[in-house]
């Protein structure tokens, strides 16, 4: 166990080698990550009145997938996708919740206030230079 | 020797695996006082933090909600003139609010709640009152309809109030006092359009808090600008927020206490900022309006007399994204076709 | 595995000097020149490497361990052992290997080492944190350790030089 390798005092072209391999090591991680590589699959947790009706893992979806919600006299249709969810239409007066869009990422959240349903993605926040929180 | 080592190293990573999650920060989403609420809580006592602020805003709700007829707020509109022992906790706002309309030239008011009611916003029956209706219930408007003594109010008849203006604001101020009780150095609270933010990113840098993009009030992932924050109150108040179209126009929910009409400054939205000192929740709430009906002139002067220390994000109609030097360092421009102007 | 005294007194030596070294770094601060969490020069590493070369893998890892749990107890911060055990640990298994094979001077193995020593933190962070977002800081620590390993390895060269004539290295 005790073979001791002796030391090379000077650097030589192999040590560039090494240099090198690290080098493309941190760039093919920096394209990868550039590319997207590290988006995570996320999973949109339904909320009607507090309570968690339905999360579903959105990665597992091959094909886009529609829900319909009824809460607090109102029908909700939501439609999840591979990489969000939006609220398709709604019959509560406001209209909020369809207009909130398309959301992507994780912590966004769809909320419709006169029927009191959240959806919301959850997952491994990406860190893309997005922000934490959104006001408005 | 050498399996020791290895069982050892075996038991560590065990170990190091059933820790996992112990960093995955504590999260509550609820529906309270008209808006969508979300608490993060990364260190402390997280869970209990963030369930106590759930049932912290549930109780203010009861407490001031307008549409709620057994809150305070409702029994004193009701009560026909009669003095009504409030408690100090409504007093002390109403104290605020008070203080906040006659620092700002009453462009912040709580007893617009009838003419607000005549336009349909607390309601969600829009309509578009003569300006004859709307004069009349202005006579009733104004902070002198308002008397306050110890921990009793009242108000004149035909006068109305509604916090909604100021109570996300002091429950924000509540929800920052319940985390740091609960030793929550680290976390978020974001009420509608207010955010308080305590501490930094789980990796020590500034939180990011993505202003949204009025003019793309329809795309969660468009914003005017990104503010980093750390130790923070940041509140908005646009127009893009809660309105309603009739005849093609635009009507939104920020009235002007002066006409009793959407109010028409050429802004779109206001943010204002204020650093983490107990109350600043409160006061950036009751700015954001008031600056966004006082227009960005007036609003600007109202920064440089140095009032109140808070700095701003002013958006104008015009495609300008207004900030005062004070986030020269925390503010980054986001939004296309928005120029970016730094005023001093 | 059995140590002469001679060898057991530089293993307790060594191991006080890496945890000295593990201190001192705090003094110079590399985060606030690239501010990403866990960047450090690694002077830790140059004893790892000297123990390496002159006591050989065995000795070297039970060094690297009795630091790391070591520096774990006097710090106080049990849950950054698995940071300093996987990085440690994994900068320990590259460094052997490098330098069994042969062409490499200590620089190389050092940087190697250096590298590798990243990637295990990152696990590392990956593992407690339950997600994989620290892997983007990656590819800034692994250019960061080209450097901090080639300033270990100049100094366990010196280090090499000036004990040369001393029968240390043939212990």
């Amino acid at each position: 166990m005790s073979v001791k390798p002796s030391p090379k005092l000077r650097p030589s072209g192999y040590d560039a080698l090494v240099a090198l391999a690290v080098v493309a090591l941190a760039a093919a991680l920096g394209f990868w990550m550039w590319r997207g590589g590290t988006q995570q699959g996320l999973t949109a947790v339904i909320l009607v009145d507090g309570e968690r009706v339905e999360q579903v893992a959105l990665r597992e979806l091959d094909h886009p997938e529609e829900r319909t919600l009824t809460a607090g006299g109102y029908t909700l249709h939501l439609r999840l996708f591979p990489d969000g969810a939006e609220m398709e239409s709604a019959d509560c007066p406001t209209q909020d919740c369809v207009h909130t869009g398309r959301i992507t990422r994780s912590g966004q959240s769809i909320v419709c206030l006169p029927g009191r349903v959240i959806v919301r993605l959850e997952g491994a926040a990406v860190n893309d230079g997005g922000p934490d929180i959104v006001i408005g | 020797m050498r399996r020791f080592t290895g069982c050892f190293l075996a038991a560590l990573l065990l170990l190091g695996l059933t820790a996992c999650g112990a960093k995955e920060p504590e999260s509550l989403q609820v529906i309270a006082m008209d808006t969508s609420m979300t608490f993060t809580a990364y260190d402390g006592e997280g869970e209990e933090a963030v369930s106590a602020a759930g049932q912290e805003v549930r109780r203010l709700e009861r407490l001031l909600s307008k549409t709620d007829k057994e809150s305070m707020v409702s029994r004193l509109n009701t009560a026909g003139g009669e003095r009504v022992a409030v408690g100090e906790e409504v007093c002390s706002l109403l104290k605020a609010a008070e203080t906040y309309s006659r620092a700002t030239d009453d462009t912040f008011d709580i007893t617009l709640s009838p003419v607000s009611s005549a336009w349909g916003f607390t309601t969600d029956s829009f309509r578009v009152p003569e300006r004859a209706e709307l004069d009349a219930l202005l006579k009733n408007v104004g902070m002198g309809h308002v008397s306050i003594q110890g921990d009793t109010a009242s108000l004149d008849a035909g006068t109305q109030i509604d916090l909604g203006a100021i109570a996300k604001g002091y429950a924000s101020d509540c929800v920052a006092e319940i985390f740091r009780e609960n030793g929550v150095a680290n976390g978020w609270a974001a009420l509608g359009g207010n955010v308080v933010a305590l501490g930094s990113r789980p990796d020590g840098s500034p939180w990011r808090v993505g202003i949204q993009d009025p003019q793309k009030a329809d795309d969660p992932n468009a914003f005017a600008g990104m503010l980093q924050l750390k130790d923070a109150y940041a509140v908005t108040s646009g127009s893009y927020q809660r309105f309603f179209e009739e005849n093609g126009k635009r009507y939104h929910h920020i009235l002007d206490p002066a006409t009793g009409a959407p109010a028409e400054s050429g802004l779109l939205s206001v943010t204002v900022v204020a650093d983490d000192t107990a109350g600043n929740g409160t006061m950036c709430d009751a700015l954001s309006t008031a600056l966004f009906v006082m227009g960005e002139e007036r609003a600007l002067n109202f920064w440089r007399s140095g009032a109140y220390d808070f700095q701003l994000v002013l958006v104008t109609q015009d495609g300008r994204v207004v900030i005062t030097d004070g986030l020269a360092d925390t503010f980054t421009s986001e939004g296309d076709g928005y120029v970016c102007e730094t005023v001093s | 595995m059995k140590l002469t005294t001679k060898q057991l007194t530089l293993c307790a030596v060594l191991t006080a000097m890496a945890l000295a070294l593990s201190y001192l770094e705090n003094f110079f601060p590399l985060s606030l020149a690239i501010p990403i969490p866990g960047i450090k020069l690694g002077l830790a590493n140059v004893v790892t490497l000297f123990a390496l070369y002159a006591l050989g893998p065995a000795q070297a890892l039970l060094i690297l361990l009795a630091r790391c749990f070591l520096g774990a107890v006097f710090a106080g911060n049990m849950s950054a052992l698995i940071f300093s055990l996987l990085g440690g640990v994994s900068a320990m298994a590259v460094m052997i290997l490098l330098s069994r094979l042969g062409g490499l001077s200590v620089y190389g193995v050092s940087v190697g080492g250096a590298a590798a020593h990243s990637c295990g933190q990152v696990a590392a962070a990956v593992l407690t944190l339950g997600n994989t977002a620290p892997v983007f800081y990656l590819p800034v620590l692994l250019l960061v350790s080209l450097f901090t390993g080639a300033l270990t390895g100049l100094i366990a060269v010196c280090l090499f030089r000036a004990l040369d004539h001393t029968d240390l290295m043939k212990a």
